[in-house]
């Protein structure tokens, strides 16, 4: 085992640890403050990814003016799915949860209908490699580890200096508490909707290159992302990232030591340590 | 109400007549499999509502019927055990396995809880795909032996070879889980469920104990998936991960949402109507899963309790109307 091979599993873990954490991001976010496993938040992923490849490669569009505008319209159409389908079962989980299987079944279908079940796939805007201190680093892996970090100091800026940010950490801790300061609950769910759908299309978008995209691509999202959530603790943003760091590192690591079946089983076996101690996940709390 | 109590019984009477006659109306293996299916559903979605009566959301149903279908399907193809021992065993193993985990998945609540279970089935699916020796991977296991044959001599002689048998057999453990399910929702035991689930704190200081009751309702919850599985295997004659993943626990979910959780009779409407609808819509082909979503999705608009809520709902929206109605004159 070289210590270059070694370098590139870990590079591969930060890059994975970047899409898991945009997709438990958006995760966490609707169920805080929504109070709703939003189980076609995979689908919104594949949705990102299918918009940048329409028009990324049918347009011919710059890659970053596609991201940009997917962003925009999945953004928009997680805010019309927010008023559509979720803000009437706001506080009935379990129908909420119905509809969004039901919102799976559909959307899978529609972009089934539109773009056909062949696995597509668009070669990365950034190609090369980085030679640096003797490791190879691919562009297009980097790239994941950069855009998801910038993303995060955005965000986190958001939450912390704008108002709207403060309400979105408000509205989990104290539900009625955050209503009676005046803080519209409505409002905040859809800007909570609109950062997690648009924080799945960048996820999407990013994966795309290195996997192939296909109506049923959301389904590993989604998975993903609901192990991270519960290992950093449900509804918590920090927890969020520290769940994706370790989920990501274990799936770019052991993989490269062992099979990809022991790193799943890791996976998995780890998280139910975890929480056999902290039954609220790691950064959670009751 | 006593003649109310004795026209129910009739009805139920009738209608489990009527659905051991069935084989003789509908001919036809097609028919025969989706109402077998229509049946195992059923014993699935009423079996999620006695662990959703203790306020707890299981998602575990597709994990513990892959533990049950792959428990008794290897113990009859390597130990040579009987049929229905297995399929008992295999029930029984997953009652266990739910126990065990269930003790720290009680301290997890609401959708967390949710979500653990869910896990769970993903560590089933993932163990039976990579366990190859055992499990055959993900191709999973084929040729599994029929039930042994059900012999008295000069009356019975059932050897499972047609799909008929099957439907019998399967009709006869729905009645008899649907039975146990119901006497468990009615006893105090049951009384004690609802409890926890109005309010988890109150019935922890009145003295319940609810972590014990939790376990309890989430194992004989999972009993059921563990018998249906092994049902399967031997129905199906082949198991593999897949066919126990997701999507069938989220279907088992649905059958139960849209039925109504409230009610007993809700996830059995629930189930059969919709294990029946997507045959029925068949003819739609690619524009099936549009039309299975749109009903659930008004099914949940529309009917806040479910389908067997919508005769008290549409009293109530009757009422509303006449009500406007004389107001106005």
């Amino acid at each position: 085992m070289s210590i270059d091979v070694l370098a590139q599993g870990i590079l591969n873990g930060f890059s994975a640890a970047g899409i898991y954490i945009l997709v438990a991001l958006g995760l966490t976010l609707v169920l805080s403050i929504m109070n709703i496993v939003q189980l076609a938040h995979g689908e919104i992923y594949m949705i990102g990814a299918y918009s940048v490849y329409y028009m990324f490669v049918s347009l011919g569009l710059n890659f970053f003016l596609a991201l940009a505008i997917s962003v925009l319209l999945v953004g928009g159409f997680g805010i019309l799915l927010e008023r559509l389908f979720f803000r009437p079962f706001r506080g009935q989980p379990d129908r909420a949860l119905i509809i969004s299987i039901g919102l799976i079944l559909i959307l899978q279908n529609v972009v089934l209908s539109i773009a056909g079940g062949v696995p597509r796939s668009y070669l990365s805007p950034f190609t090369g490699v980085l030679h640096i201190l003797g490791l190879s680093i691919s562009w297009e892996r980097l790239i994941i580890v950069v855009i998801g970090l910038s993303l995060l100091v955005v965000l986190f800026l958001f939450i912390r200096t704008t108002k709207t940010g403060q309400a979105m950490l408000a509205i989990p801790q104290d539900r009625d508490g955050a209503a009676l300061q005046g803080i519209n609950i409505n409002q905040i769910s859809a800007v909570a909707m609109f950062f997690g759908c648009a924080l799945a299309a960048i996820a999407g978008a990013l994966v795309a290159p290195l996997f192939s995209i296909s109506p049923t691509m959301g389904s590993f999202a989604l998975m993903k992302g609901i192990a991270v959530i519960i290992l950093g603790g449900l509804g918590s943003l920090p927890g969020a990232i520290v769940g994706g760091l370790i989920l990501g590192l274990i799936d770019g690591i052991v993989p490269v030591l062992t099979t990809l079946y022991i790193a799943n089983l890791m996976g998995f076996a780890t998280i139910i340590i975890i929480l056999l101690f902290r039954p609220q996940g790691i950064w959670g709390h009751e | 109400m006593n003649k109310r109590i004795l026209i129910w019984i009739l009805s139920c009477g009738v209608l489990i007549v009527f659905m051991f006659f069935i084989p003789f109306l509908f001919r036809g293996p097609y028919v025969t499999h989706v109402l077998i299916f229509t049946l195992m559903n059923i014993v699935l979605a009423s079996s999620l509502r006695l662990i959703n009566l203790s306020g707890q959301l299981s998602l575990a149903h597709g994990g513990m019927m892959a533990i049950g279908a792959y428990t008794s399907t290897l113990l009859i193809m390597k130990l040579g055990l009987s049929s229905w021992m297995a399929l008992l065993l295999g029930g029984f193993f997953a009652a266990v396995i739910a126990c065990l985990v269930s003790f720290p998945f009680t301290r997890l609540r609401g959708m967390y809880f949710a979500i653990a279970t869910l896990f769970l089935t993903a560590i089933v699916v993932l163990t039976a795909q990579q366990w190859r020796s055992l499990t055959g991977g993900p191709l999973g296991i084929y040729n599994i032996p029929r039930p042994d044959p059900v012999i008295i001599p000069g009356i019975l002689n059932i050897t499972f070879a047609s799909r008929v048998d099957f439907y019998y057999l399967v009709l006869i453990i729905m009645l008899v889980s649907l039975t146990i399910l119901y006497a468990i929702g009615r006893s105090r035991i049951g009384l004690v469920f609802r409890g926890i689930q109005q309010s988890d704190s109150l019935a922890e200081s009145v003295g319940i104990n609810t972590a014990g009751f939790k376990v309890l309702a989430f194992s004989i919850g999972c009993f059921f998936p563990g018998f249906m599985g092994g049902f399967y295997s031997q129905y199906m004659s082949t198991i593999n991960p897949d066919v126990f993943g997701f999507l069938p626990t989220l279907y088992i979910l649905i059958y139960m949402v849209v039925g109504g959780s409230e009610k007993f009779a809700g996830p059995i409407v629930g189930a059969f109507v919709l294990t029946i609808l997507p045959e029925v819509m068949r003819p739609l082909k690619q524009f099936q899963p549009f039309f299975f979503a749109g009903v659930l999705m008004l099914v949940i608009f529309l009917m806040p309790e479910g389908i067997v809520g919508l005769p008290k709902r549409s009293k109530k929206v009757a009422r509303m109307l006449f009500e406007k109605r004389t107001k106005h004159a």
